[in-house]
């Protein structure tokens, strides 16, 4: 069994709240059930028991080198890419046609989960399965022939390769540069930072699934495109050449380090070679059908990293003796209590469940939508769509920034031992950090959800999400001891409602600063509101076991636990939503840059 | 080569135990199944030789429908078909004899099982199945070579290990090191849906055995701390509540 998450609330999710095997009911997915389902994820588990969890320390303690431009990585690097490359888990969730089994997302997010919450220093395959199906998408079908196949089998690494030094979060800035040549074909120069997996000697090639201006084109964003710059390209003779990407620098990173953040020069030799995927200028865009999935890639490894902390910490917190109970601290003749026995460690391994199984309800969510939407057509299709590039920001954030907060209570719970190298924890803490920053930093995905998504198409996708809630509040009502929970949900998403009327007049003057300037706090208020019906879903199918059947001991055991923390999420955690709106609806304005600065 | 691997269904090593009906039924609920674990080394070294080798591979399980998840499972790792024989395994002396039954009709060249099963952990079903066949067992078989139709295998004994050579066909209890276990691949995951899963009746027979109970260990005490320096306080929980001294 697992120390690092709980495949019981994993089965929970997957199948009794989020009904996965309903997928298989359409065309696309009708060669699975439940029962390649579990074989995956039994698979996954055992790859992640035996190849990932034991090195989670060492892959921390011997992060990768650069010498003489070779990165070397730790050395079960290698051993663990080509158990999953051979497994086929790489691009499991790809079409038949492309090599892939079609595994829904749904899976494919809980895939990940383990993964991520084994060992998430081995961040590899994400970035391979995410680059591939670029190609595979938009490439020709030379490059497809070239790249693919190699790609999911585990031989060859992807790379998102966006970040330059002068273009982190605005990406429009970038100015990396192709310059077409007369045989049709292109040079690159430029220079990329921070890119993970950008070298690595694990592999045979490194595929970067490059952002890159052409020469001439338009200023921004819709001057960019999407380049195929390998580490290595393959002459027409068959030959392997070195394609004149420098690594050039290697980050010292918090958090993470089995995988290397790598400073690449395209082009010292001006013959660094790139190939062109789809049109011309439209890369941003394509891109961002990666940047969607890693983005909620990011959330899982958010919940995944927080799952650990919290099986650690439970674990910790029954075993650890320390003090009395309150009501019996003079009984010093009485043996200690375990720590698990005090409200306030109680109360902080709570506030860990509730994010951790939370979170991942948000994601599966998530998964799901976009399973939908791959299956249906016509407006379902672009409902489902709305829905899920709303919940996007929302389930990279949540699970991120609530994790981060998850992890420290993690720590705090320990003491401090939490705070040493014997313990996991101080490492799960530094990992963990990183998520609220890449893939958008949590400032980003909240402009993101509030100037964007909120407003497509008239405000089309708040709508349809209320009224998704609101079904689930109508089902909860059904039950009485559901009914203060479904009320105040509802009264929630009024107050929700309220702050974004006060604010959607700023955009409509014009004026995206004052709109916008307090992204950030919004996006915290709608998490909270959308993981509390995500909690809500869960108490409803918990109740509905709980007095349907009689469920055997164990299950009780488990169904109780989770009305135990729909509570303490409503309780504790729902009413923070009231300073939240209580600020967003405050007139005061403080952090918007005036003529004369304000001294910091 | 025709290969019979007979694998288990056993409670996850990490499964809490306990028992419904006046202590006379295991309780399933909430428990987590698997293959045996030894039944899955024995899968795993049958599965490297069908592919030296050729021929064909076929699992068997006696139990319920409660058994398909495992069996489709070593369907997954590179079993080419299934039997299952539709029956509740009470005793060592009944399963054994239910594959024999099988075993006698397919002729098969190697059968193989693992050393014990987990959960009664008799570990004499190889023995009774060799017997029942008239053919050789051996257990426990950590190393199986086959060259020209014979096995050469390493067995463990008291203090060390045995060398043997043997004609086929033969029945033999496996352990650690005969093999790695295999992990499903993904290819391997979506074609055991479509691999045969023979499900057959159990041959009638009398019950030898019958339960009456099962108890559970008792359950260990809480646990006491005593200060480093006071021995004497030790001593006498030792001898006064330990009852050790
Ligand atoms: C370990 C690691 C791995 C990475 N992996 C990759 C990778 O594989 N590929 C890749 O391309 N990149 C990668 N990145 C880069 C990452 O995506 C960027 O660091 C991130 O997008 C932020 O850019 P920046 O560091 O330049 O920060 P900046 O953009 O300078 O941001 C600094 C701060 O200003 C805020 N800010 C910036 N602009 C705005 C604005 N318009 N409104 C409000 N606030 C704003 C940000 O929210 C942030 O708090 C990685 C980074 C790290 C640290």
């Amino acid at each position: 069994m697992p120390q690092y998450f709980d495949r019981r609330n994993l089965d929970f999710l997957l199948y009794e709240v989020h009904d996965a095997p309903e997928l298989t009911k359409y065309l696309y997915f009708e060669a699975h059930d439940r029962e390649t389902f579990d074989l995956v994820l039994d698979s996954v588990t055992q790859i992640a028991d035996t190849l990932m969890h034991p090195h989670y320390r060492d892959v921390d303690r011997n992060p990768p080198e650069l010498k003489d431009g070779k990165v070397t990585v730790h050395p079960q690097i290698k051993p663990f890419l080509k158990a999953v490359g051979e497994g086929g888990l790489i691009g499991a969730g790809f079409p038949f046609g492309k090599g892939g089994q079609q595994l829904p997302e749904m899976v494919g997010a809980c895939v990940d989960f383990i993964q991520m919450a084994a060992n998430n220093g081995m961040m590899y395959t994400g970035l391979t399965s995410g680059a591939a199906n670029l190609i595979a998408t938009f490439g020709s079908p030379a490059l497809v022939d070239a790249y693919v196949a190699k790609m999911l089998g585990g031989q060859w690494q992807g790379t998102m390769a966006l970040t330059e030094p002068q273009a982190g979060s605005s990406l429009s800035d970038i100015t990396t540069t192709a310059e077409p040549q007369p045989d049709g074909s292109y040079r690159i120069t430029g220079q990329k930072v921070f890119i993970s997996a950008g070298d690595l000697d694990a592999v045979d090639n490194v595929v970067h699934l490059m952002l890159v201006r052409i020469k001439g084109a338009p200023k921004g964003t819709k001057g960019i495109s999407l380049f195929v710059v390998p580490k290595f390209r393959l002459e027409e003779d068959g030959s392997f050449v070195d394609n004149d990407v420098t690594s050039t620098g290697i980050y010292h990173k918090l958090g993470q380090r089995g995988t290397p953040a790598m400073h690449l020069t395209m082009g010292d030799r001006g013959d660094c070679h790139g190939w062109l995927l789809g049109e011309a200028n439209r890369g941003l865009s394509y891109m961002f059908q990666m940047m969607n999935e890693a983005r909620i890639a990011v959330g899982i490894t958010g919940a995944a990293i927080a799952s650990a902390a919290y099986c650690a910490s439970l674990e910790y917190a029954r075993e650890r003796p320390q003090s009395r109970r309150l009501n019996e601290k003079n009984q010093l003749d009485s043996p200690q209590t375990m720590i698990i026995n005090h409200p306030d460690v109680k109360r902080m391994l709570l506030f860990q469940k509730a994010i951790v199984e939370g979170s991942l309800s948000l994601l599966l969510e998530s998964a799901r939508l976009s399973d939908l939407a791959h299956v249906s057509k016509g407006e379902e299709k672009e409902n489902y769509t709305l829905l899920l590039e709303l919940l996007t920001p929302v389930a990279k954030t949540f699970p991120t920034e609530m994790g981060v907060r998850s992890v420290n209570e993690g720590l705090q719970v320990l003491g401090g031992y939490g705070f040493t190298e014997d313990f996991p924890l101080e490492q799960m803490y530094r990992d963990i950090r990183i998520t609220t920053i890449y893939e958008g930093t949590t400032g980003i995905q909240s402009q993101d959800l509030l100037g964007r998504k909120m407003t497509i198409q008239g405000g089309k996708a708040p709508r349809l999400l209320f009224a998704e809630i609101d079904k689930t509040i109508t089902e909860a009502n059904t039950h009485e001891t559901l009914q203060p929970y479904a009320k105040m949900l509802g009264e929630e998403i009024q107050r929700l409602q309220k702050v974004t009327s006060t604010l959607l007049p700023f955009a409509q003057q014009g004026d995206y600063e004052r709109f916008l300037m307090d992204a950030t706090l919004y996006m915290e208020l709608f998490g909270l509101v959308t993981v509390a019906w995500q909690w809500l879903k869960q108490g409803i199918v918990a109740q509905n076991a709980l007095s349907d059947n009689s469920p055997g001991e164990s299950n009780t055991d488990f169904y109780e636990g989770k009305i135990q923390t729909m509570k303490y999420y409503f309780h504790y955690e729902v009413p923070k939503t009231l300073g939240l709106a209580k600020r967003l609806q405050d007139p005061e304005v403080l952090t918007i840059v005036k003529e004369r600065e304000v001294k910091m | 080569m025709k290969i019979l691997v007979c694998i288990t269904s056993v409670p996850d090593t990490t499964a809490k135990i306990s028992f419904t009906q006046d202590n006379t039924q295991f309780n399933k609920t909430g428990v987590q199944f698997i293959i045996g674990p030894y039944d899955d080394y024995a899968l795993a070294r049958a599965v490297e030789l069908k592919e030296q080798h050729g021929g064909s591979l076929t699992v068997l399980n006696v139990g319920t429908s409660d058994s398909d998840p495992q069996i489709r499972k070593a369907l997954a790792i590179g079993a080419d078909d299934a039997i299952r024989i539709d029956t509740e395994p009470t005793d060592s002396y009944f399963v054994a004899a239910q594959i024999a039954e099988i075993a006698q009709k397919n002729s098969y060249d190697l059968i193989l099982m693992g050393r014990e099963s987990i959960d009664f952990n008799s570990g004499v079903v190889h023995g009774l199945v060799g017997e029942m066949l008239g053919i050789p067992s051996y257990s426990p078989v950590m190393k199986l070579e086959i060259t020209d139709g014979k096995a050469e295998f390493a067995r463990e004994i008291d203090g060390g290990k045995e060398f043997l050579e043997a004609d086929l066909p033969l029945v033999l209890g496996c352990q650690e090191p005969i093999a790695e276990w295999k992990i499903p691949n993904m290819r391997g995951i979506m074609t055991a849906r479509s691999k045969p899963l023979n499900v057959v009746p159990a041959t009638p027979m009398d019950d030898l055995t019958v339960l009456k109970k099962y108890t559970l260990p008792a359950p260990k005490g809480e646990c006491k701390m005593i200060a480093a320096e006071d021995a004497e306080q030790l001593i006498a929980l030792l001898r006064t509540e330990a009852k050790v001294l």
